[in-house]
């Protein structure tokens, strides 16, 4: 679904920031990707996702590339940042169907959609006001709505579990593993490792924008705990 | 004080940041920055010496100079209130650092004062702008000498100093209440919006009974002077100014007792108010129904409109062009046996179809709809990446929703001015296509400037749309193509009749190819780039 190949980026000034970054997300699986604060995960996600440029290398989403096909990989895709800004000008709903519209889906469809995962969210109900008025935890799920009405291919999630309840959170969860019982795949970064750990059927390791680890959640954790082996790459323990 | 001053240095160096693009070394942001204040000191001192020249050479001869400076403070006094009343909202209640700058060890009044001195700091430059021409003429056009005193320029600068100290508290008090009308009421940009029409209304009457006003003046000077009690104030500053220095001390007290209680008294209550005015509360009543689905160009542009008459500050700003053609090309239909007898008494001194494109140009020139528009998206900016929309079509959809809006507006006003104008079919069919030429021209040379001088980190779309580099030169740089066409109608004029049209219709036309082509094939790297 997802092929990183020895992807690099390198910020004007000369600061690499991912250096030779390769791996492969199939069909049906969950991928975190995790490492310290500054590792590069952002960086990826974001190059991933179509928002940023990258300098060396290729990605490519279901076939399509990145960077010659960048309209055909995003129309598969669906990215949710670290801290979703939404246009706050806009009601709830104006922005579902805003996005909806992007991603030419039809009314019924959309309908059911936005009943399904706006009620699942508690969030139905506040759908006729201004983004402005939105808690953070009620933006986060409103991006989150926007991100499932889309039925994507791969889901590109940094830090989804900030700013959620536990309840939304358990949610969440329960539709990514939805989402690749259907066939698709979710690739996301996270700090809280024993999610990571739960919910993932392979994991990345990054440190200082280079791959350390990955493989699947079983074997890259084996006897240990994930927090461990984290910390023992990352040279903390 | 330290740490007044450290809070003070951040909020004008944002206010100072404000007006240069977001990318680029620090040389290039120092050289906008100063570009666009230069642009903005140059328009306010032509305005404020063109209109003090004008009161001057009226009330001169009748000794009452004075009033010149009453009416310039009251310019400079309203003026000031229309620059930073919505400002203020943005600025100094609805702060992106508020919630930062409350949790430091520093009181809520001493951070309320630096945030209103920034304030001060943008009606002090206006009221220079305004009062110093004023003085400048009151110096060469009065025989009374008054002018040639040192003491004159002293009086003149307390009064500069002294004055946007009341313009900031009444600002202050006008933006708080704009504040908390956007916080508590159902409809807050409806009510923003009859404000700024009821004021731009206002503005409008005077700038069209200016020139009768003067006459009147000069006639009934003195009985003007005593009408204008319940200005009290500026009555005094213009008679202080003149030489009363226990008026100008009444005038100073005026200004300075109404800031400090703002100051402190809004200062006392700033944590209260900033909560009060930023706690809005989603509605939880909301009944989905069947959505409708449209395509993906309709939805770009819904949420373009939807940006731009939902947001007071980018709708009266870039779309005053627009409503003062369709209200121009208005009042020349009421008005046209007055315009035609005027006409009549130039005797052809002046030639009406270019006179009408000028004016016609010039409004379309202060609406900059599309230069914003890409600063706007600011943190925004991720929605459109990240949607399956390629930067070509994201352009020229936003190039298209200027076009949408200043198209029809131009071929209103162009056909009220034809029939007002009586113009033959082949000028009004000219006026039309020429006008419509540069209507694309200024949208695209607007979407470049706005990919050029980018200010995607503005704290508030008041940064962006009046103050922004992008805006400026999307204003100021069409109305110097307007006056090359203007040169070029007369150049060829003295050549042959027809090269009078011809060469400044092939200015436009090669001025609105090249901003297209460079649009089409660096527009979307430069998107991409942003």
């Amino acid at each position: 679904m997802l092929r990183i190949e020895h992807y690099s980026k390198t910020y004007p000034g000369g600061k690499k920031a991912v250096d030779d970054l390769t791996l492969h997300v199939r069909p049906g699986e969950i991928y975190g990707f995790i490492g310290h604060n500054g590792a590069g995960k952002t960086t990826t996600l974001r190059a991933v996702a179509g928002v940023m440029d990258f300098t060396e290398g290729t990605i490519t989403i279901d076939g399509h590339d990145v960077k010659k096909d960048p309209v055909g990989a995003k129309r598969v895709t669906a990215f949710l940042p670290d801290n979703p800004d939404l246009y706050e000008f806009m009601k709830g709903i104006d922005y579902l169907n805003f996005i909806a519209d992007l991603y030419d889906i039809p009314a019924e469809q959309r309908t059911k959609d936005i009943a399904k995962y706006g009620d699942a969210f508690e969030l139905t109900g506040n759908l006729g006001s201004p983004i402005g008025s939105y808690s953070h935890g009620m933006r986060q799920k409103l991006a989150l709505i926007s991100a499932f009405i889309r039925r994507p291919r791969l889901l590109i999630l940094d830090e989804p579990f900030v700013g959620l309840d536990p309840s939304a959170s358990h949610i969440m969860k329960g539709y990514l593993a939805d989402l690749c019982r259907g066939g698709s795949a979710v690739f996301f970064s996270t700090h809280v490792l024993e999610v990571a750990e739960k919910l993932c059927h392979q994991i990345a390791i990054i440190k200082d924008g280079r791959l350390v680890k990955c493989g699947p959640t079983d074997e890259l954790v084996g006897d240990s705990s994930l927090e461990d082996v984290f910390l023992e790459l990352e040279g903390d323990k | 004080m330290k740490k007044f001053f450290a809070l003070l240095k951040v909020s004008v160096k944002s206010m100072l940041l404000s007006s240069t693009n977001s990318q680029g070394g620090s040389r290039k942001r120092a050289a906008t920055g100063v570009g666009a204040m230069v642009l903005i000191a140059f328009l306010g001192l032509y305005m404020s010496g063109f209109y003090s020249s004008m009161l001057m050479h009226a009330l001169a001869p009748v000794h009452m100079e004075v009033l010149v400076f009453i009416f310039m403070g009251m310019g400079a006094l309203v003026g000031g209130l229309l620059f930073t009343a919505f400002a203020v909202k943005g600025v100094v209640f609805g702060g992106k650092d508020n919630d930062l700058l409350l949790s430091m060890p520093v009181s809520s009044t001493m951070l309320m004062a630096s945030r209103v001195s920034a304030i001060y700091l943008e009606n002090l430059l206006f009221a220079l702008f305004v009062l110093a021409p004023a003085g400048a003429v009151c110096t060469f056009m009065t025989q009374s000498g008054v002018g040639h005193s040192v003491l004159f320029w002293v009086r003149l600068a307390v009064a500069v100093f002294t004055l946007p100290l009341l313009d900031t508290a009444l600002s202050v008090l006008m933006g708080a209440l704009v504040a908390f009308l956007s916080a508590r009421v159902t409809r807050g940009v409806l009510g923003q919006n009859i404000v700024m029409a009821v004021y731009m209304a206002a503005v409008f009457w005077f700038a069209f009974n200016v020139n009768g006003m003067i006459e009147g003046l000069a006639a009934n000077a003195a009985g003007v002077k005593e009408s204008l009690s319940w200005a009290a104030p500026m009555l005094w500053m213009a008679d202080g100014i003149m030489g009363d220095w226990g008026l100008l001390l009444a005038f100073a007290a005026c200004c300075i007792v109404p800031f400090a209680l703002v100051v402190f008294g809004l200062g006392r209550v700033y944590r209260q108010a900033v909560t009060a005015f930023a706690a809005r509360s989603a509605r939880n009543d909301y009944k989905l129904s069947a959505q409708s689905a449209s395509g993906q160009k309709k939805a770009l542009l819904a949420k373009e409109a939807k940006r731009f008459f939902g947001t007071p500050m980018y709708f009266w700003n870039a779309g005053i062009g627009l409503i003062m053609l369709v209200a121009m090309g208005a009042a020349a239909l009421v008005m046209q046996n007055d315009l035609r007898e005027f006409i009549g008494l130039l005797g052809g001194a002046l030639p009406v179809m270019p006179m009408a494109a000028l004016a016609m140009g010039f409004c379309l020139c202060t609406s900059a709809v599309a230069a914003p528009s890409i600063s706007l998206e600011g943190k925004y900016l991720w929605i459109l990446r990240e949607a399956p929309v390629d930067e070509r079509s994201l352009l020229w959809i936003k190039t298209g929703f200027e076009l949408l809006l200043s198209l029809p507006c131009t071929v209103i006003g162009g056909v009220c001015l034809i029939i007002a104008l009586q113009l033959t079919a082949p000028e009004g069919a000219l006026l039309i296509f020429s006008m419509a030429l540069f209507a694309g021209c200024h949208a695209a040379f607007g979407m470049l400037m706005g990919l050029t001088f980018p200010k995607l980190d503005a704290v508030n779309e008041t940064v962006v749309v009046k103050q922004s580099l992008a805006v400026m030169l999307d204003m100021f740089v069409p109305m110097g193509v307007l006056g090359l066409c203007a040169l070029l109608y007369w150049l060829g004029g003295r050549m042959a009749p027809a090269l009078a049209l011809a060469l400044p219709l092939a200015l436009l036309a090669v001025f609105t190819g090249v901003c297209v082509l460079i649009l089409v094939k660096k527009g979307p790297a430069m998107l991409k780039a942003l």
